[in-house]
């Protein structure tokens, strides 16, 4: 099953692009599909209306963009890249950056997707600005005048709700409506434009500048999410090892205990030593993944030290863990005959 | 398992058939996009022009935008086009061939929304609504000129295609043919060292962890030296010894002798600034600093020699 884990890893891995792609599509969709799922009540009152829309426009973009980031695994990964001591191993903010960037940019698909369906839609710009309409252009401009201001505002609030519209002999409904939806769409359609310039220009620009860097932030990106994969996994297995061990020698102890007590009354002749019945088979294999990390104490220092000071990458280096000074980074030997040595011994 | 393994490779081996599916998902995006959205003439002196025609190119422009940012050989394009020269020398007609190809993709959204725009014909009734003299309107009459465009446009299109296709054969097929392959290849080769450095830090990855707990280990048992006390483990303290290697030689085969940071900088520069010749039989001989000495390790890579000897 390892293979074909490694080979789904690969696959996801190179065809990134598309697993990218199609999850920006899917997020698109389900953002489009909560704006129309979602019943838009303008309150038609003058002080009410424009806040209510600008919440509408605003307020979901903004919780569906931290919903973006929280359901992406790497966020903690991020975090904890940045705020970990920097031990024997120094920080790369290009590293930190590149990471942020590409989950703000996926974070970012359903927002966008949000404010261009709204301004498309129009009926959020028509509650924000109904009361904003040029009456004198639109409609009878003779009558308009002669209004008191907070008359004309409430009278004009009510544009979008036509069950209690009471200004047709002011401006038709349906004239307001239309300019108001036309220039909302222009500038649903100028965002969308927008946005897809700068994304295009973003993407395109970047091999012609920092191309190396690019490429090392993205290896090195991966490299921290796997090694935090591998370490868990290397943890668990520990875990397991340990669990195992503890329990074989809980049940020896106590098959040791009763036979003990038995010898106590008869003349058996039960070997003293603390000898098993019969040791399972996979008793020293276990014992070999514990890795000499036997005790609770040890454990909790392997794991603080993990975090406080992360090894070096550096491979085939021997120096101790807590004896190293600063970073071990001076002139490296060449690995090639190290990496010799080190597998030879096995 | 063999079954992923063939989707595994259909996908590595024709790109080609991977972007032209995302051209067809964006022609029917486009589609449900136009059926979708409320078209909305303001009815106003001014407005209708602009509103009409602005519908008519602005969606397609996006749209055009967005087709040029699903595809991923346009990035895979201007990494080519703006790479240093290195060992491999630049071809302009591969990088043409391949804008050729993207842009050929990128268009067929827009012209299925400008099709369908002229098609319905509500675009071209309200950008044009003020220059008909009302005694001559007939609903009929303004819908006919829009569509008689749109149904022009797409004969023409077809015809143009059609054309294209058949008359290629007959100037340039061998060039042609030679810029197809090796538009693949760069296509490929970029996707394939992706795949590799993945492979690569996970295996530096599972180095790195085991090293550590051995580190641990070692650490622990140079403690129990020093200090001379009964050992709390059962056995007694060994040398302290490397870790154990699962699979020693297919590992070491996938770190290709990679094995610290700057090394690996190092590997990654060098690919950008000096990608590797287009040919394999080239022996893999000194080339100035850099990875030469761990040249002979790479499965893949060859280095230009000073002088060849073949």
């Amino acid at each position: 099953t390892m293979d074909k884990f490694r080979m789904i890893f690969q696959f996801l891995q190179s065809n990134q692009e598309s697993f990218m792609n199609g999850i920006c599509g899917i997020m698109a969709l389900a953002s489009a599909q909560m704006y129309s799922a979602f019943d838009f009540n303008c309150p038609c009152l003058p002080g009410y209306n424009a806040a209510y829309s600008a919440g509408i426009l605003l307020a979901p973009p903004l919780v569906l963009f931290l919903l973006g980031l929280v359901m992406n695994n790497n966020v903690s990964m991020l975090a904890e890249e940045w705020k970990r001591p920097p031990g024997r191993r120094a920080k790369d903010p290009a590293v930190l950056r590149y990471m942020f960037c590409s989950m703000a940019q996926r974070a970012l698909i359903a927002p966008v997707v949000w404010v261009a369906v709204t301004l498309l839609d129009g009926k959020c710009f028509l509650c924000a600005f109904c009361t904003a309409v040029p009456v004198t252009a639109l409609g009878n401009g003779s009558l308009a005048p002669g209004l008191p201001a907070p008359e004309l505002a409430r009278l004009l609030a009510r544009v979008p709700c036509p069950e209690i519209y009471d200004g047709d002999w002011l401006l038709a409904r349906e004239v307001a409506v239309r300019y108001l939806r036309c220039i909302s769409q222009a500038l649903g359609w100028s965002f969308v434009l927008l946005t897809t310039l700068l994304a295009f220009v973003v993407r395109s620009v970047r091999p012609c500048f920092t191309q190396v860097a690019f490429l090392k932030s993205k290896y090195w990106s991966h490299y921290i999410d796997i090694e935090r994969k591998l370490f868990d996994e290397t943890c668990t297995e520990h875990a397991k090892a340990f669990a195992k061990v503890c329990i074989q020698q809980f049940f020896e102890a106590m098959n040791h205990d009763l036979e003990l007590g038995h010898t106590h009354g008869t003349l058996a002749m039960a070997p003293a030593s603390a000898a098993a019945p019969t040791p399972p088979d996979g008793a020293e294999e276990e014992r070999e993944k514990l890795r000499g990390i036997t005790d609770q104490g040890t454990m909790n220092r392997l794991l603080t030290s993990w975090h406080k000071c992360k090894p070096p990458l550096q491979l085939g280096r021997e120096e101790p863990l807590l004896m190293g000074n600063g970073w071990a980074g001076g002139g490296p030997r060449p690995p090639r005959k190290e990496v010799a040595t080190y597998f030879s011994k096995v | 398992m063999d079954k992923f393994r063939m989707l595994f490779q259909h996908f590595q081996s024709s790109s080609e058939s991977v972007m032209n599916g995302i051209c067809l998902l964006l022609a029917v995006v486009t589609v449900k996009l136009y059926s979708s959205f409320d078209f909305n003439c303001p009815c106003l002196a001014r407005y209708n022009a602009l509103y009409g025609l602005g519908l008519l190119l602005a969606p397609p422009l996006a749209l055009f935008l967005c087709g040029l940012l699903a595809n991923r050989q346009s990035v895979v394009m201007v990494e080519e086009w703006r790479r240093p020269a290195g060992h491999r020398r630049k071809d302009p007609g591969i990088i043409r061939y391949m804008c050729s190809s993207v842009l050929q993709r990128a268009l067929a959204a827009p012209l299925v929304w400008i099709l369908l725009a002229l098609l319905d014909g509500k675009c071209f009734v309200c950008a044009f609504s003020n220059s008909v003299d009302p005694e001559k309107f007939l609903d009929f009459a303004n819908m006919t000129p829009s569509q008689a465009i749109g149904w022009s446009v797409t004969l023409l299109l077809i015809i143009a295609a059609f054309l294209a296709r058949c008359l290629r054969p007959c100037f340039d097929q061998t060039g042609f043919l030679q810029r197809r392959y090796w538009s693949n290849y760069v296509d490929l080769e970029q996707k394939l060292f992706d795949e590799t450095c993945c492979e690569h830090a996970r295996d530096f990855a599972h180095r790195c962890v085991l090293h550590f707990f051995a580190s641990m280990q070692s650490e622990l048992q140079a403690r129990g030296l020093h200090r001379d006390n009964a050992c709390r483990s059962p056995e007694p303290p060994a040398v302290p010894e490397p870790p154990e290697v699962l699979d020693s030689g297919s590992e070491k085969a996938h770190l290709r002798a990679i094995s610290s940071r700057e090394q690996m900088d190092h590997l990654l520069s060098t690919w950008y600034s000096r990608k590797p010749p287009l040919d394999l039989a080239a022996s893999p001989g000194l080339c100035g600093g850099g990875l030469s000495h761990r040249a002979p390790t790479f499965a893949l890579g060859t280095r230009l020699s000073q002088h060849t000897d073949v």
